[in-house]
């Protein structure tokens, strides 16, 4: 059975729309700003939707995935804070991403959550990712402007401030780089004291604005 | 259409004896030639003009551009969309969402609660942006704010656009919003608002949303 | 989208399509507000990219005579190295511009990084730098910068900056000044927004404006116009404590 790919279509570059045909799809709470016809939401529980022990790791480690379920006959209008949203399809590989920046997801993939080090220790944000895995599309939200894609490959490491990053995708190694001595200035950035190193092969998706 | 978009975030009109602009007070970045800015007198209706305005704590101060020249307009880096009023209908926007119009159109400003009581209270209370709603007819151009644009859906006889109440910004044409309550929206509307209301949008005409629930 | 790399970036220029990000291609120094990182690819086989304060001993000799702004040093680092580095303002339009043997005085909080070419001093002007020489440098705003030349009238709280015309001087709307002394409505809104008083500028030359008369926060502001107030009297004292006290509460009612 070949896997339908729900219609994901964005109306200009902050609003996702998609329709549904008695299917249904996974969205960040609160994010419905329209819809046409008749489509019914329910709270997707804590866990996202995806059983008992994601909801109970969701729970151990504080990644909140808050998603609601939306499902009917229609075409359903998502956006957040005016963010930029970026689609990523997914085929069969896993996508690593900061749970905030997540608008919504096709009925078919599924979600869990991924340790990811020691990053977040002075940031308040969890030690924890989201990895969504399976076929079908993910949109993502980048705050303060179009997301930017970066490759990485062995030749091109790639240096990256944890509170712009938005996603990953591929064969990636993550390390951390500590000599960021200037963070402690005063500044915008009450964030981290390190950033992210990536090595390997794969993308990274950033946006132009710090958490 | 005398209102130009420079970008996302300003607009440009040409100011002339006879073709004066009203704008909110705040939105003047910069002017070239002979213009000169006065307050105006809220139009009355609800509550009574100014002194309504004042009960009920909103103070949207309209300024009227007059003379010769070219004025830029923007609003705290939010953006603006120009609608055209007159072709489909008047425009209806929420008060504090009018950012500029030409002098040409008629403003009137509506007090919710005075439609249908409790409804139209509990539809500008879950908004979050306030009692009033200001309508506009006439035929002319008017800009509205929102937070990160808007997009435009058509509201079409025989079917029913539902709209976020935090995210609506103005409809125009011959449009009816209604207030609704679904149990099952409570999960959908954000900021732990804890209401279950939304907008029903009927009729003939366009309805603008913004891609955000902020208000203004 | 297709993921850039450092064979498709750009050399110093906003990645494409992107008003929101710039892209840096370091080969040497860079001064930069501390804080605007938001990645970099380290150039292959080099010497990686540093950042360091500009109280770093290594630095200071250079730091001395090109940077006279001590309010403001704190804010700055010394990016050196080599490779492509990204910079992001909190979500404002990037803007590079290319000043030749000129002068351009801009509004603190907007400068967001420059060639180490340039001469930095600050202004008297309370809030605004001036860089002189050759170079480029990079502005952020509040929405996309627009170019406009004298003479014209700017609400002070749209202006980033202006180059080679002579400073502004103040401009008082006298129809909004007898409206406003004579009407009741004055007591209740104050000297507030860009219809009473503007920057007016004449002469030749550019002035640069933001779509927004929403200012990027300044901390320094705040200690310089202290140091102003040791100037007034009593009465004077007095004056500026209620002009506070009405913004505080109509900032509040917002």
């Amino acid at each position: 059975m070949i896997p339908v790919m729900q219609a994901f279509r964005l109306s200009g570059s902050r609003v996702l729309e998609v329709d549904l045909h008695g299917d249904a799809v996974r969205a960040a709470h609160g994010a419905m700003i329209a819809y046409t016809g008749d489509v019914a939401f329910k709270s997707a529980g804590m866990g996202g939707g995806d059983g008992l022990r994601a909801a109970l790791k969701r729970r151990a480690t504080g990644e909140s995935v808050s998603l609601m379920h939306c499902s009917g006959h229609g075409t359903v209008y998502f956006a957040k804070d005016a963010m930029e949203v970026l689609l990523v399809e997914l085929a069969g590989d896993t996508l690593k991403v900061e749970s905030e920046q997540l608008l919504a997801l096709s009925d078919k993939l599924s979600t869990d959550v991924a340790f990811a080090g020691l990053r977040g220790m002075s940031s308040g944000q969890g030690l924890f990712t989201t990895t969504v895995t399976g076929y079908g599309t993910a949109a993502l939200l980048s705050s303060g402007g179009p997301p930017i894609a970066l490759g990485v490959s062995p030749q091109f490491p790639l240096v990256v401030d944890p509170d712009a990053f938005i996603a990953s995708q591929g064969r990636l190694n993550q390390t951390f780089v500590t000599d960021v001595s200037w963070r402690n200035l005063i500044g915008e950035s009450s964030g981290e004291a390190f950033s992210l190193r990536f090595d390997g092969h794969g993308v990274v998706y950033i946006q132009p604005e710090e958490r | 259409m005398p209102f130009e978009q420079v970008n996302g975030k300003v607009v440009s009109v040409p100011v002339a004896p006879g073709r004066e602009v009203l704008a909110r007070r705040g939105a003047m970045l910069a002017y070239t030639g002979h213009v000169q800015f006065a307050p105006v007198r809220a139009t009355a209706g609800g509550m009574g003009g100014m002194a309504g305005r004042m009960m009920a704590g909103e103070q949207v101060q309209m300024m009227v551009a007059q003379g010769q020249g070219t004025v830029h307009y923007g609003y705290r880096g939010m953006y603006l969309t120009i609608i055209e009023v007159g072709q489909m209908g008047p425009l209806t926007v929420e008060a504090d969402r009018l950012v500029a119009h030409d002098a040409g159109l008629q403003a009137t400003l509506v007090f919710l609660g005075s439609q249908g009581g409790i409804r139209g209270a509990v539809r500008g209370a879950v908004s979050g942006q306030g009692m009033f709603t200001t309508q506009l007819h006439g035929y002319g151009t008017a800009v509205v704010l929102s937070h990160g644009g808007t997009i435009a859906l058509p509201v079409q006889p025989g079917q029913t656009t539902t709209v976020d109440p935090q995210a609506f910004v103005a409809h125009v044409g011959q449009v009816n919003a209604d207030i609704a309550l679904n149990a099952s929206w409570r999960d959908a509307v954000g900021r732990g608002s804890g209401e279950a209301i939304q907008l029903k949008m009927t009729g003939n005409g366009t309805v603008y949303v913004q891609a955000s629930e902020q208000k203004i | 989208m297709q993921p850039l790399d450092p064979t498709s970036l750009p050399d110093n220029d906003n990645i494409p399509g992107n008003h929101y990000a710039y892209c840096v291609r370091l080969t040497g120094q860079l001064f930069m507000q501390t804080g605007r990182m938001i990645a970099y690819y380290p150039a292959p086989n080099g010497p990686g990219i540093r950042f360091e304060p500009l109280t770093t001993a290594s630095v200071s000799g250079f730091v001395a005579a090109q940077f006279s702004a001590p309010l403001y040093a704190r804010d700055w680092v010394v990016a050196t190295g080599q490779g492509h580095l990204i910079l992001g303002d909190r979500g404002y339009d990037i803007n590079s511009y290319d000043l030749g043997d000129g002068n351009l005085t801009l509004r603190a909080a907007n400068l967001l990084a420059y060639d180490a070419t340039l001469e930095l001093k600050q202004s008297i002007v309370p809030g605004f730098l001036t860089l002189l020489g050759t170079g480029k440098f990079l502005a952020s705003s509040s929405g996309p910068v627009i170019f406009a030349e004298p003479p014209i009238r700017v609400d002070p709280q749209a202006l980033v900056g202006w180059a080679d015309c002579p400073s502004p001087s103040h401009h008082y709307d006298a129809g909004w000044m007898s409206g406003f002394l004579g009407g009741a409505m004055g007591m209740m809104f104050g000297v507030q927004s860009g219809e009473e008083r503007q920057y007016d500028f004449t002469g030749a030359g550019t002035v640069l404006l933001q779509s927004s008369e929403k200012t990027l926060a300044d901390p320094h502001l705040v200690q310089q116009l202290e140091g102003q107030v040791g100037a007034l009297d009593v009465p004077g004292l007095s004056h500026l404590q209620s002009v506070i006290a009405q913004r505080l509460s109509a900032q509040q009612q917002r």
